[in-house]
């Protein structure tokens, strides 16, 4: 009885950060797509200083609100990748993956809710701050976003590891879903190159600097939380919880 | 993950069971994919991300002709060839060496990996040597486009390579186990799937670059 009540409750709150993963994501649609102008990039590397405030100053209000979704959007991060963990937490005997894991989910809610600081900042007075402040936060925001590999790209191992190293009996995921975090790291990595490129693909509004690592995270959370959707719809048995 | 498991299932069913289902799926034929499921989302995965490069690349070509061609006259296609010559002999010693574990000869798997691994370490010498001869002449990724997307698509093509070097090195110590399982059975083709991949690359890159 014990056992079969602390089950639904897994579930629920399995089922709970699911959802918050997939609410981020239509949040950041909503905030980072449709109105803040971040992709497709609104802005670009090579304009000059005055270019950015002139595009800024054009989509004022939209930025704005687009910053309250964003920074709505990312603080789910958290509630996503705790989900994540607990689960191979359950696979874990002495669960350090899954610890390491929690550390690179802090990390990275906190990398990308600077970007919805550094977004909203750069639009809340553009005409009275130096051109270059605005092109500095625009820059800001981007390198949190994509810069950030190592911590995005570590989660991902992070969560791929104890799914390879679990006996196959014990797997807290399938085994695709560990190839897929090991993709979607690899996919982030170009993301680095933003620092080398002000034009081009591989700056940071270009094809693989930006929408590539970009795609493939929210792509990530996407497939991450409708696995968990699955767990959490009793795929587990209550003898699996003990 | 989507057919129904036993009453026994466990937390999510492993890469066995899988093979189990898929063999009864089959009439009891043995017809299947080589490797794990997972690792096919990886290579179908990476060939789509290295496709967007092979388009970044023809764009290139296309809308600056002249300046391609004269970049790439620079490159030493010997360099390229070799190179080319590498992969591929390496991947035939990792077909091999997975046919021959496959088999039960152990020892012998062992040794085509280790060729394999020569293989690779080869063409990494040989790429960085290739690539310290051009940084030595002057030319980096901010020569032109040509030598932007050289340096930087052939770069993460490396970091491929090195990873596929590790993959290699994992393959061999399995080859260790005193007998053949078919879990490493299918450790073994997932991580030969992924050289296969790595070579697969180099060859269209090859002809983007060195031949066009």
């Amino acid at each position: 009885m014990r056992a079969s009540d602390g089950n639904r409750l897994f579930q629920t709150s399995i089922a709970f950060c699911a959802w918050s993963g997939i609410a981020s994501i239509i949040l950041f649609i909503i905030g980072g797509v449709l109105l803040g102008g971040m992709i497709p990039p609104l802005l670009a590397p090579d304009d000059p200083p005055s270019e950015f405030v002139r595009k800024v100053s054009e989509h004022l209000l939209a930025i704005r609100v687009g910053s309250v979704f964003l920074m709505l959007s990312f603080a789910l991060f958290g509630a996503f990748g705790a989900g994540i963990a607990a689960q191979t937490r359950r696979a874990e005997t002495f669960p350090v993956f899954s610890y390491v894991q929690l550390v690179f989910t802090a990390a990275g809610t906190v990398v990308a809710l600077l970007v919805a600081f550094c977004w909203a900042l750069m639009v809340f007075r553009p005409d009275v701050y130096h051109p270059t402040t605005v092109q500095f936060l625009a820059d800001f925001a981007y390198f949190l976003a994509v810069f950030s590999v190592p911590v995005f790209g570590g989660w991902c191992v992070m969560i791929a590891l104890p799914i390879f190293l679990a006996e196959s009996e014990a797997a807290p995921f399938p085994r695709w879903v560990g190839y897929l975090n090991l993709w979607a790291a690899v996919l982030f990595a170009p993301g680095q190159l933003v620092l080398f490129f002000k034009h081009g693909p591989f700056s940071w509004n270009g094809a693989v600097a930006l929408w590539l690592p970009f795609i493939a995270f929210f792509l990530w959370i996407l497939i991450m939380c409708i696995v968990l959707l699955r767990i959490a719809k009793g795929r587990t048995s209550a003898s699996a919880l003990n | 993950m989507a057919s129904p498991g036993p009453k026994t299932m466990p937390l999510t069913g492993g890469a066995t069971q899988k093979k189990a289902v898929v063999f009864e799926a089959n009439g009891g034929k043995e017809l299947r994919l080589s490797g794990e499921t997972g690792i096919w989302i990886f290579v179908v995965g990476d060939l789509a991300v290295f496709t967007l490069f092979f388009i970044l690349i023809m764009l290139g070509q296309r809308e600056e002709t002249a300046a391609f061609a004269t970049s790439r006259a620079m490159l030493n296609v010997g360099a390229g060839v070799l190179n080319t010559l590498f992969l591929l002999t390496g991947s035939w010693f990792v077909a091999m060496g997975v046919e021959r574990y496959r088999s039960g000869h152990l020892a012998k798997a062992r040794r085509d990996l280790d060729f394999a691994i020569l293989c690779g370490l080869a063409f990494i010498a040989n790429k960085c040597s290739e690539w310290a001869s051009k940084i030595s002449a002057g030319l980096s990724p901010a020569t032109d486009n040509f030598f932007m997307y050289f340096f930087i698509i052939t770069g993460i093509h490396l970091f491929h390579v090195i990873l596929g070097v590790g993959v290699l090195l994992y393959m061999r110590a399995l080859t260790k186990h005193d007998s053949v399982s078919s879990l490493d059975v299918l450790k073994l083709e997932s991580g030969g799937l992924f050289w296969h991949l790595v070579d697969l690359l180099w060859i269209v890159l090859f002809a983007l670059f060195y031949l066009l």
